[in-house]
C-alpha cells in the first residue's frame, strides 16, 4: 500500500505506535483477568502474558525485516502462494474487524455503565466506530503521528493512577509471588497475552519505517512500556484491593481510579476524569484494529485507495459490536476470540516465518542474494 | 486576446528585438501562453507573453495568467512617430477621466510633443522642474545649438530629462500600464518610443505601531499599505545582498505588485519554486489584501484552522526569513504572509525573543494555557455540572448549585446562550467607533453580566467562566488562530451537553486527528512536537536561550542550517570574567603598581 519513497516513521513512532494500540480498554479488567487465573500471583501472570504477546510482536518485526517493504498480507502471498496466503488474509482481516467490534463493545459497556447511565449503549458504540472510521482516512504516516501525538495521554493519566494509589497499597496482597495454585496460571497467560494481540499493526507500519531494521528495537520497547504499564496496574490493583476482592470487581482499574484522589483535593474523584483520558487509549486501540482491517483489506482487494472501504465497513462492524447479549456473554467471547486470535497472531506468523527460512525467501533485496540464500 | 491576434502577428518580430533582458522566462510565460494558444500560433504566443512582462518597472517580474480585458487590444501595438495617433490611441484606452491629464508643448521650442500622467498619482513638482522644464527649455550646454531629430532621442535621455528612472517603452501596453502606475509618459512627435519617467507619488499613511501585535519590548514599526516602504521597512534590517525580492503580478484588474521574500542561501529552494507556482495560479479578478492570497496558497481550504501566519511587524517577518521561510507581500495590505506555518507560531509572539529566556517561556506557558482554556473551557464546565458533579470538590459543588437553583435552562443552554451574546458583543464592539467603543464594552460585560445574573437569567459562575474564556481567546497572540478555537468551542459545548466528558474527548480527538493530519507546504502542522524534534522543541513549550538554538527549524529544510557560530555555546558557558570584583581590582591594581613601579625604578 506505501510507497516505498515514503519513509518517514522513526523508532520511536513505530514504539508509540505499539504502546498505544496495546494499551486500551484491555487495562480495566486486566487485574481481574490476572488474579483469576494465579491469585496473588497476577503480576506474574501478566508477565509471562507479556512474554507470550512479545513472542507474536517478535515474529512480525523478524518478518517485517525480512520484507522490510511489504506487509504481511504482501509477502505471505509471496511464502505460501497466493491462494493460501489470502485465506490466512481473510482469517486476519476477520478477527480484527470482531476485534475492532469487540474494543467499541467494551468501552461502550464501562461508559454506559460508570458515567452516561441513561445513554443507549448502541450511542456509545457508534460514536467510538465513527470517531475511529473517519481518522482511517490518512495515510499511514497520519497514522503514526496520531499515536504519537496520543501517547503522553495514556501514559501519563495511567502512570498518575499507579503512583497515587501506591499508597493505599499492602505487600501481603501481592504474595506469594508465584499464586497459590501456579498449575492453574496457563489460561490466564494466554487471556493476558490476547491483550497484547493489537501489537500486529506493527505489519503495517514496517514497510513505512524509516530504518525497517530497528523494527525489532522498537517491539521491545513498545513492549517494554506497555508490559510495564500493564504490570504495574495489576501491582497497583491487587496491593490496594487483594486477590479477593478483585475477583468480585468488574473492571478493577477503574476501581483503582475511584480508590484514588489527588492531593490537595483539587478533583473529587478521579474515576470520571480517568475515564474522559481514556477515551484517548481506546481510541488508538480501536483505530489500530480499525487501520489495519481496512489496510489489510485494501491491500488483498487491490484497492488503491482505503477512505472508500472505511463507511463501507462500518455497519458491518457495528452489528458485530451490538451482537453480544449482555456483558458476560460479551467477555465470555472476548476470552473465546482472544484465544482463536493468539494462533492467529502467533501462529499464523510463526508458520509464515518458518516456511520462509526454509524455502529462503525474502524481500526485496538484490535478485543474487535470494539465490544465494536459496542455494 | 483574440482581437489582438492580427497585431500581434503582424508585430512579432519588432516586439521580441525590444524584449527586456530583464524580463524573467517564469511560468508566467507558460500560463500566458497556454491562455492565448487556442487562437495563436507558439510564435505569437512567446511575443504575446514577453511583450505582456515588457513593463516600465526594471524589476524581475512575472505576469500572471490574469490580464485586464481593456488593456488587452493594446498588448503588442507600436508606436507610431505620429505624436497625434499616439495621443487618440491612448486616449482611446484612457478615455476622458478627469484625473487623467495630456499637457501638449514644444520641446525645444521645435518637436511638438506631449506629457501624460494621472493628475491624482503623481509628484506634480517634479513633473514639472525636471521633466517639462528641460524639455522647454533646455540647460544652458544646448543654448543656440540647434538639435537635429536624429540626435534628439539620445539628447533626450542622456542629457536633458533630470531624473535616474527613465524607460523608452516602444508598445502602447506598456505606457499604458505605466501610466496606471502612476508614472509619467513624454512622448515626441517623429519618436516612435515613449518616455516612461517613474514620478508616482501616492499619499500614505506614516508607518505606525502596530496596531494589533503590540510589544512592551521591541520595534515599534508596522507595516503600512504601501508595498514599497514596507519592502524598505524588511531591507533596512537585512542589510545583505542574500535578501531576495521577486515582484509578481496578480489579478485581472489590479494588477496587484505580490512580492515573495526570501533569503538565498538559506530558505529551501524548492520550497520559494512552490510558493511562486502556487501564486502563478491565482486568476482573480483583484487582490485587495493579503488574505485573498492566503486563501489561494493554503493547504487545506476547508479546515477551520490557518495554515498561513500573517504579521504586520517586519522584525518578525525578517525572523521568519531566517529561519528559512518565504515571506509573501501584497501591495495595499499592511499584512505579510509567512510561509509554511506550524502551529506553534500562532502562540508565540515578536517579544517572545526580546525579553530575556527565562521569563518568556514561562509566560509563553501561560499563554498556551490560556489558548487550552478558550477551546474547552466551557465544555468541561458543563459537561462537569451536567454530568459529573462528583468531580469538584463538595463546598464548591454546593455553591455552584446555589448559583444554578434559579437558573430556567440546562447548562449546556445557558453556557451557549451566554456565549453567543459574548460573541455578539466582541462583533459589535469591534464595529463600533472607537470613541464609544470602549465605554459600550464596559457597560456591555459588566452591566449585562451583572444584570443576568441577577434577572436568574444565568448563574454567576457561568458568566465568570464565559468571561475567562474570552479573556483567555484574547490572550492568544494570532487573531485568525484565536478565531479557529473560538468557532470549535461551540461544536465542544454541544458535544458536552449531549455526552459529557466523553464528548468533550470525542471532540477533541477529531480536532487533534484533523491538526495532524493537516500540514502547510508538506511540514505536518504539529511539528516540531509530532513529528518529535528534539531540537525544534527548544522553541515549542518553551522559548530556549537563543545561543543555544543555534539551528535553523529542520523542518524548514534550510539551506544553510547554523544560525550561531561553531563554539558560541562553550563561549557562553564559561565563566566571565569578574571585572569589578573587588579582589580582581586589588588584583589588578596591585599589578599595575608593580608595573609602574618598575619602570620608575629603571628611572632611578
Amino acid at each position: 500500500m506505501q510507497s516505498n519513497s515514503n519513509r518517514q516513521i522513526t523508532t520511536i513512532e513505530s514504539a508509540a505506535v505499539l504502546v498505544s494500540t496495546i494499551i486500551g480498554v484491555g487495562v480495566l479488567p486486566l487485574p481481574l483477568f490476572a488474579v483469576r487465573a494465579g491469585d496473588a500471583g497476577a503480576p506474574l501472570v501478566t508477565l509471562l502474558g507479556m512474554l507470550v504477546g512479545f513472542v507474536g510482536l517478535a515474529l512480525i518485526a523478524l518478518l517485517g525485516m525480512r520484507f522490510p517493504n511489504k506487509n504481511i498480507i504482501q509477502y505471505s502471498e509471496d511464502i505460501i502462494g497466493k491462494w493460501l496466503a489470502a485465506l490466512g488474509s481473510i482469517c486476519i482481516i476477520g478477527f480484527f474487524a470482531v476485534l475492532t467490534s469487540l474494543t467499541a463493545r467494551e468501552f461502550g459497556e464501562v461508559v454506559v455503565t460508570s458515567v452516561l447511565k441513561e445513554t443507549p449503549l448502541e450511542v456509545t458504540v457508534i460514536v467510538m466506530l465513527l470517531l475511529a472510521a473517519v481518522s482511517t482516512r490518512n495515510n499511514v504516516i497520519t497514522f503514526s503521528y496520531i499515536h504519537l501525538f496520543y501517547f503522553p495521554f495514556l501514559l501519563l493519566p495511567a502512570i498518575l493512577i499507579v503512583a497515587l494509589s501506591l499508597k493505599n497499597a499492602d505487600l501481603i496482597n501481592l504474595q506469594p509471588v508465584w499464586g497459590n495454585n501456579p498449575s492453574h496460571m496457563l489460561p490466564g497467560v494466554l487471556t493476558v497475552a490476547a491483550l497484547f494481540q493489537g501489537s500486529f499493526v506493527l505489519t503495517l507500519v514496517i514497510p513505512a519505517m524509516r530504518n525497517p531494521k530497528k523494527a525489532m528495537k522498537a517491539s521491545l520497547l513498545g513492549m517494554l512500556i506497555a508490559g510495564g504499564l500493564y504490570i504495574s496496574i495489576v501491582i497497583a490493583a491487587v496491593g490496594v484491593f487483594g486477590a479477593e476482592e478483585i475477583k468480585n470487581l468488574l473492571w478493577p482499574t477503574l476501581e483503582l481510579a475511584k480508590a484514588t484522589s489527588l492531593p490537595a483535593n483539587i478533583l473529587e474523584r478521579l474515576d470520571a476524569a480517568f475515564l474522559a483520558v481514556w477515551v484517548t487509549a481506546v481510541f488508538t486501540t480501536l483505530f489500530s484494529s480499525y487501520y489495519l482491517t481496512l489496510q489489510a483489506l485494501s491491500t488483498l482487494s487491490r484497492l488503491k485507495d482505503h477512505n472508500m472501504l472505511s463507511f463501507f465497513l462500518l455497519p458491518l462492524v457495528f452489528i458485530m459490536a451490538v451482537m453480544p447479549q449482555n456483558i458476560i456473554s460479551m467477555y465470555e467471547i472476548i476470552a473465546f476470540v482472544g484465544r482463536i486470535g493468539l494462533s492467529l497472531t502467533i501462529g499464523y506468523p510463526a508458520l509464515l516465518f518458518i516456511i520462509a527460512l526454509i524455502r529462503g525467501k525474502r524481500g526485496d533485496r538484490s535478485n543474487g542474494k535470494q539465490v544465494e540464500k536459496a542455494s | 486576446m483574440n482581437s489582438s491576434d492580427g497585431t500581434s502577428g503582424s508585430n512579432s518580430t519588432n516586439s521580441s528585438n525590444s524584449t527586456n533582458s530583464t524580463n524573467s522566462t517564469n511560468s508566467g510565460n507558460s500560463s500566458n501562453s497556454s491562455n492565448s494558444s487556442t487562437s495563436s500560433t507558439s510564435n505569437t504566443n512567446s511575443t504575446n507573453s514577453t511583450s505582456d512582462g515588457n513593463a516600465p518597472n526594471n524589476r524581475k517580474r512575472v505576469v500572471t495568467e490574469a490580464s485586464t480585458p481593456v488593456l488587452e487590444p493594446t498588448v503588442n501595438v507600436d508606436l507610431t512617430s505620429n505624436l497625434e495617433n499616439t495621443i487618440q490611441a491612448i486616449k482611446a484606452v484612457l478615455m476622458e477621466d478627469g484625473d487623467f491629464i495630456i499637457r501638449r508643448f514644444r520641446v525645444f521650442g521645435r518637436y511638438d510633443a506631449a506629457v501624460f500622467y494621472y493628475s491624482s498619482m503623481v509628484d506634480q513638482a517634479m513633473i514639472n522642474s525636471s521633466i517639462v522644464k528641460p524639455l522647454m527649455r533646455p540647460p544652458g550646454t544646448f543654448e543656440g545649438t540647434s538639435i537635429e531629430p536624429d540626435e534628439l532621442y539620445d539628447a533626450l535621455i542622456n542629457q536633458i530629462i533630470y531624473h535616474s528612472d527613465v524607460h523608452p517603452e516602444p508598445s502602447l501596453s506598456s505606457i499604458v500600464e505605466g501610466l496606471l502606475r502612476g508614472n509619467t509618459t513624454v512622448i515626441v512627435d517623429g519618436l516612435d518610443e515613449g518616455l516612461v519617467i517613474s514620478t508616482s507619488k501616492i499619499d500614505k499613511r506614516a508607518v505606525d505601531q502596530p496596531a494589533t501585535e503590540q510589544v512592551i519590548r521591541g520595534p515599534r514599526e508596522g507595516f503600512i499599505e504601501l508595498l514599497d516602504t514596507n519592502i524598505s521597512l524588511i531591507r533596512y534590517r537585512l542589510q545583505t545582498p542574500e535578501l531576495r525580492i521577486n515582484t509578481i503580478e496578480v489579478g485581472r484588474r489590479s494588477r496587484s505588485r505580490v512580492a515573495i521574500c526570501f533569503m538565498d542561501g538559506i530558505t529551501n529552494v524548492d520550497l520559494v519554486k512552490e510558493v511562486k507556482q502556487r501564486i502563478a495560479k491565482i486568476d482573480i479578478d483583484a487582490v485587495l489584501d493579503s488574505g485573498y492570497l492566503e486563501q489561494f496558497i493554503e493547504d487545506n481550504h476547508y479546515s477551520p484552522f490557518p495554515q498561513v501566519q500573517y504579521t504586520e511587524r517586519p522584525d518578525k517577518v525578517v525572523a521568519n526569513l531566517l529561519e528559512g521561510r518565504v515571506a509573501i507581500l501584497v501591495n495595499g495590505s499592511p499584512l505579510a504572509l509567512v510561509v509554511p506555518t506550524v502551529f506553534s507560531q500562532f502562540y508565540q509572539t515578536a517579544e517572545d525573543y526580546t525579553e530575556r529566556f527565562v521569563m518568556m517561556s514561562a509566560v509563553r506557558l501561560a499563554r498556551l494555557i490560556a489558548l487550552v482554556f478558550s477551546l474547552v473551557f466551557p465544555s468541561l464546565y458543563v459537561s462537569i455540572i451536567s454530568f459529573n458533579p462528583e468531580l469538584i470538590p463538595t463546598e464548591f459543588a454546593v455553591a455552584v448549585a446555589g448559583g444554578r437553583s434559579g437558573v430556567p435552562f440546562p447548562a449546556v443552554i445557558e453556557v451557549l446562550i451566554i456565549e453567543i451574546s459574548m460573541e455578539v458583543l466582541r462583533e459589535a464592539t469591534i464595529r463600533l467607533p472607537q470613541q464609544i467603543g470602549g465605554a459600550l464594552s464596559i457597560v456591555g460585560v459588566l452591566v449585562i453580566g451583572q444584570a443576568a445574573v441577577s434577572a436568574g437569567f444565568a448563574s454567576p459562575i457561568t458568566v465568570v467562566i464565559i468571561a475567562m474564556t474570552t479573556i483567555g481567546s484574547f490572550a492568544t497572540p494570532a487573531y485568525n488562530a484565536a478565531l479557529s478555537l473560538r468557532l470549535l468551542r461551540f461544536p465542544l459545548i454541544i458535544l458536552a451537553g449531549v455526552f459529557g466528558l466523553y464528548g468533550v474527548v470525542i471532540g477533541l480527538i477529531l480536532i487533534a486527528n484533523h491538526l495532524l493530519s493537516l500540514n502547510s507546504f508538506g511540514v505536518p502542522y504539529l511539528t516540531p512536537w509530532v513529528p518529535g524534534d528534539l531540537k525544534g522543541m527548544k522553541d515549542l513549550l518553551i522559548r530556549g536561550p537563543l545561543y543555544r538554538m543555534g539551528e535553523r527549524p529542520s523542518f524548514l529544510y534550510p539551506e544553510d542550517k547554523k544560525r550561531t557560530g561553531k563554539d558560541i555555546v562553550a563561549k557562553m558557558d564559561e565563566e566571565p570574567y569578574k571585572v569589578l570584583d573587588p579582589v580582581e581590582v586589588e588584583k589588578r591594581r596591585s599589578q599595575s603598581d608593580a608595573k609602574q613601579q618598575q619602570p620608575s625604578d629603571n628611572d632611578n
